[in-house]
């Protein structure tokens, strides 16, 4: 079904091959009846075992034929201890041979695992290095790379030996996701980072990894495999769980979350020491998921509030003030990426320079620029602000397939911007948004602090997103 | 969802070098309209002849055949073109009378891929109550693990596409209580990757098929704020390729498919704008076989009902005129998913 040309033959050649195939139907009809009259009979032998050998090697996916030979395996061996290690060694053979027909087969990979976790005998290293043989012809095929990660932890072969092996494969071949994906789950288990679990590894081995990584990709700017990996060491925005706003009127209390969090499931407490401890906490969307979560009611207006939220046995905390006697507002402005350390911004610098020489010859190159907007933002999104958007905006021409991503990627940086001048001028009450030419509105869960968010003259943006105007007391216009 | 592999590519060269001798006619134009009456004709007519090759050999997986067929001949207006009894009446004698499961086939085993396929057909002609469906639930509780992974039937294969058959089994059929979704999700959500895409177990590749595997899982168990969407929704629009179609993992070729599952984890996460669906719609339509009907993997290829329903669910999609609206999650015509079960859908 899949990467099948399809040719024009003659008529004679049509039914010739007509012909051939009616046989080989008949043929597989044939054999698959008297499988399952063997079956029936519970006539678990060679024979069954030889018959369904013959089908599975052509055609290596038909589950129930595994199944079959698994029940041969378990009779014979029942019957017949003896018989075991012949019988788990003949169908580890067989399952080479399909593999070698049909290599990305389910059927034939579990069956080797199930013939493995059932011999008395299992030789684990054996499995790894028939892993090597096959990347070595097929270096994506992720069947083998998963089974690979199951055989080695099996044989207790330790990272670093898994490692050397990766290594090696990225230093033949650059282009090929499969290794830089492997190397990206080894590197947190080798070099973690000692203090921050939110990082995956280590200042110091970040900082070798960005020199290995950025070599790969300029050999071929145009494959993306390395580019995949840049960016996973750069780190991705997606935020940590926190405490983001807070804001108590005599009518209602407003709390919000970095991200969408359920407040039934995700074992989260928040405690105020006021009365808002007591009363229950409503999505604003009525979802189960959220961030932002309302309380409604009668409330006092009295002093500052110590906003607490415990997950996990970790405790996170929001200063709340009494502004005037109406409200109570608190903000917690969001880390938007990691903070690297000097040693790691030196190296990143090195590498945006070399990103903005390569622009010179190339000033279209995609990942190029996309690389260079990441590296302005790792080493100081706000003093580069401006030259990051204008990237953007030109990824959004000479990669225009995505056009629609980059316009949110924009979007969501202006908002950080803005947010970030908002919360350093203390100034809450009137949120300006006008013109921005904004998409999409990220950061809801800080929004809703404001009484009035001017959000016109923005005419790509999609309403929907704007989920913070349904909050009672804020007043938006598009 | 039973899907095979993106790239049987490496092992189809050998094949084209088998045909050497034959002719391609590399000139030929691609169609760059859908022709909807073949296609319907295409699909309606697939295993009229019972004894043709290609139908033989794939009766292992009958009963996704069937659940391809009727779901695209549906979402095109003409699910009357199949005879419905005798797909009931087929469906009927594959439920295992011993383990409540349902099998590809007369003779076969039960597995949870063929028994999703089932309740699918029967929710599309509203026939659930046409076979055993305690049983069928009592089979899916029976295969859940400690870990809440999912076993595919009782040999033990583990694979998060199972985790998927499982909950949208259960959703479609009102019995989702007979199974710990926490641990299911727990599962599942041990599979996510640096990448922020899923793979088949724990440590496995990100792919797109196992993505859209988990991401419709979080999706009918409600549980889309565990994913970090930038993240994987970049990656994902990171799919398409200069043709406008989509791969399943970067540097892989373009294939019709994957517009499936590609699109539809995007269109669930509120991303399906981060692509261009123009381009996507062209590159289906390249892949359509004008001589008759149905869809390929990749223009110039052979057609098969697999790609016909999945080229035509991301047409469906994307909007395209005279086709029923698709419902992401399930793959199935949004008219009937949405009598049966809400399943979460991120808006932006
Ligand atoms: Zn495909």
């Amino acid at each position: 079904m899949h990467g099948r040309l399809k040719v024009r033959t003659s008529a004679e050649e049509a039914a010739r091959k007509k012909k051939e195939q009616d046989l080989k139907a008949k043929a597989y009809r044939n054999g698959m009846d008297k499988i399952f009259t063997l079956r029936n009979a519970e006539n678990f032998d060679n024979n069954l075992l030889e018959l369904s050998g013959k089908i599975l090697s052509v055609n290596p996916d038909i589950t129930t034929l595994w199944n079959i030979r698994r029940e041969c395996i378990i009779k014979m061996t029942t019957d017949n201890p003896d018989s075991a290690s012949t019988l788990f060694d003949r169908d580890l053979n067989f399952t080479e041979l399909c593999l070698q027909v049909q290599p990305k087969s389910y059927g034939a990979w579990h069956h080797r695992s199930w013939i493995l976790e059932n011999s008395p005998k299992p030789d684990w290293n054996r499995e790894v290095s028939l892993c090597t043989l096959y990347l070595k012809k097929d270096e994506r095929n992720f069947h083998c790379w998963d089974y690979r990660r199951y055989v080695a932890r099996k044989a207790n072969l330790s990272a670093e030996s898994e490692f050397k092996f990766c290594d090696e494969k990225i230093q033949k071949n650059f282009s090929n996701y499969s290794s830089w994906f492997y190397r990206s789950q080894l590197l947190p288990v080798l070099h973690p980072h000692p203090s921050d679990s939110s990082r995956p590894i280590s200042e110091e081995k970040l900082k070798e990894e960005l020199e290995i990584v950025i070599t790969a990709a300029f050999t071929d700017p145009n494959d993306s495999s390395a580019w995949f990996y840049q960016r996973w060491l750069l780190g991705y925005s997606d935020p940590k769980l926190d405490l983001a706003c807070f804001k108590l009127t005599q009518s209602q209390a407003v709390i919000a979350f970095t991200k969408l969090v359920d407040l039934s499931k995700d074992k989260i407490t928040i405690s105020t020491n006021t009365s808002l401890d007591k009363g229950i906490w409503r999505s604003l969307s009525g979802n189960k998921s959220d961030s932002i979560w309302i309380q409604k009611g009668e409330f006092e207006i009295s002093d500052d509030i110590l906003i607490k939220m415990n997950h996990n046995d970790k405790t996170f905390e929001l200063e709340a003030r009494k502004i005037d006697n109406n409200s109570i507002i608190g903000i917690k402005l969001p880390s938007f990426g990691y903070e690297f350390g000097a040693a790691v911004k030196e190296e990143l610098k090195n590498q945006l320079d070399s990103c903005n020489q390569l622009l010179e010859f190339e000033p279209d190159s995609k990942w190029t620029l996309l690389t260079a907007a990441l590296l302005m933002r790792s080493i100081d999104r706000f003093q580069y602000h401006e030259k990051t958007l204008e990237y953007v905006r030109k990824l959004q021409k000479v990669d225009s397939l995505r056009a629609g991503y980059y316009m949110d990627l924009a979007s969501k940086w202006i908002l950080e911007e803005k947010l970030k001048n908002m919360v350093e001028s203390g100034k809450f009450d009137k949120i300006d948004l006008s013109s921005l030419d904004l998409s999409v509105v990220y950061y809801n869960q800080f929004l809703f602090i404001g009484n009035e968010i001017n959000l016109q003259n923005n005419s790509k943006l999609n309403k929907k997103s704007c989920k913070f105007a349904l909050v009672d007391g804020c007043k938006v216009t598009f | 969802m039973d899907f095979i592999d993106e790239d049987f590519i490496d092992h189809n060269k050998n094949n084209k070098n088998n045909h050497k001798k034959m002719e391609v006619d590399q000139n030929e134009e691609l169609p760059t309209k859908f022709d909807m009456e073949m296609t319907i004709k295409y699909v309606a007519n697939h295993g009229n002849d019972k004894n043709d090759f290609e139908y033989t050999m794939t009766e292992f997986l009958r009963m996704s055949g069937i659940y391809w067929g009727t779901t695209c001949l549906d979402i095109m207006g003409h699910l009357d073109k199949l005879d419905k009894k005798s797909i009931i009446e087929f469906i009927k004698n594959c439920q295992c009378k011993k383990s409540g499961g349902i099998a590809a086939c007369d003779s076969h085993d039960p597995h949870i891929l063929y028994s999703l396929s089932a309740v699918q057909i029967l929710c599309i002609y509203d026939a659930l109550d046409e076979i055993d469906i305690p049983a069928l639930g009592k089979y899916v509780q029976s295969l859940q693990q400690i870990d809440g992974s999912f076993f595919g039937d009782k040999w033990g294969e583990v694979d998060t596409r199972f985790s998927f058959c499982a909950v949208a089994i259960l959703a479609l059929t009102n019995q989702m209580n007979l199974i710990d979704v926490d641990k299911a999700v727990e599962f599942v959500m041990s599979c996510v990757n640096p990448d922020g895409g899923f793979g088949s177990k724990p440590y496995a590749e990100s792919h797109a098929g196992l993505i859209y595997c988990c991401v419709g899982f979080l999706s009918i168990t409600h549980n889309l704020h565990r994913l970090e969407t930038e993240k994987l929704a970049w990656w994902l629009c990171e799919r398409q390729l200069k043709s406008g179609g989509l791969n399943g993992r970067p540097e892989k070729l373009p294939d019709v498919c994957y517009s499936w599952w590609v699109l539809s984890s995007l269109t669930i996460m509120g991303k399906a704008h981060w692509i261009d669906g123009a381009k996507l719609k062209e590159f289906i339509i390249s892949c359509l076989d004008t001589e008759t009907g149905g869809f390929s993997d990749r223009p110039g290829n052979m057609p098969d009902i697999f790609h016909t329903l999945f080229g035509i669910g991301a047409l469906s999609l994307l909007g395209y005129e005279n086709l029923k609206k698709i419902n992401p999650t399930f793959c199935m015509p949004e008219e009937i998913v949405s009598k049966i079960y809400q399943a979460q859908i991120l808006e932006y």
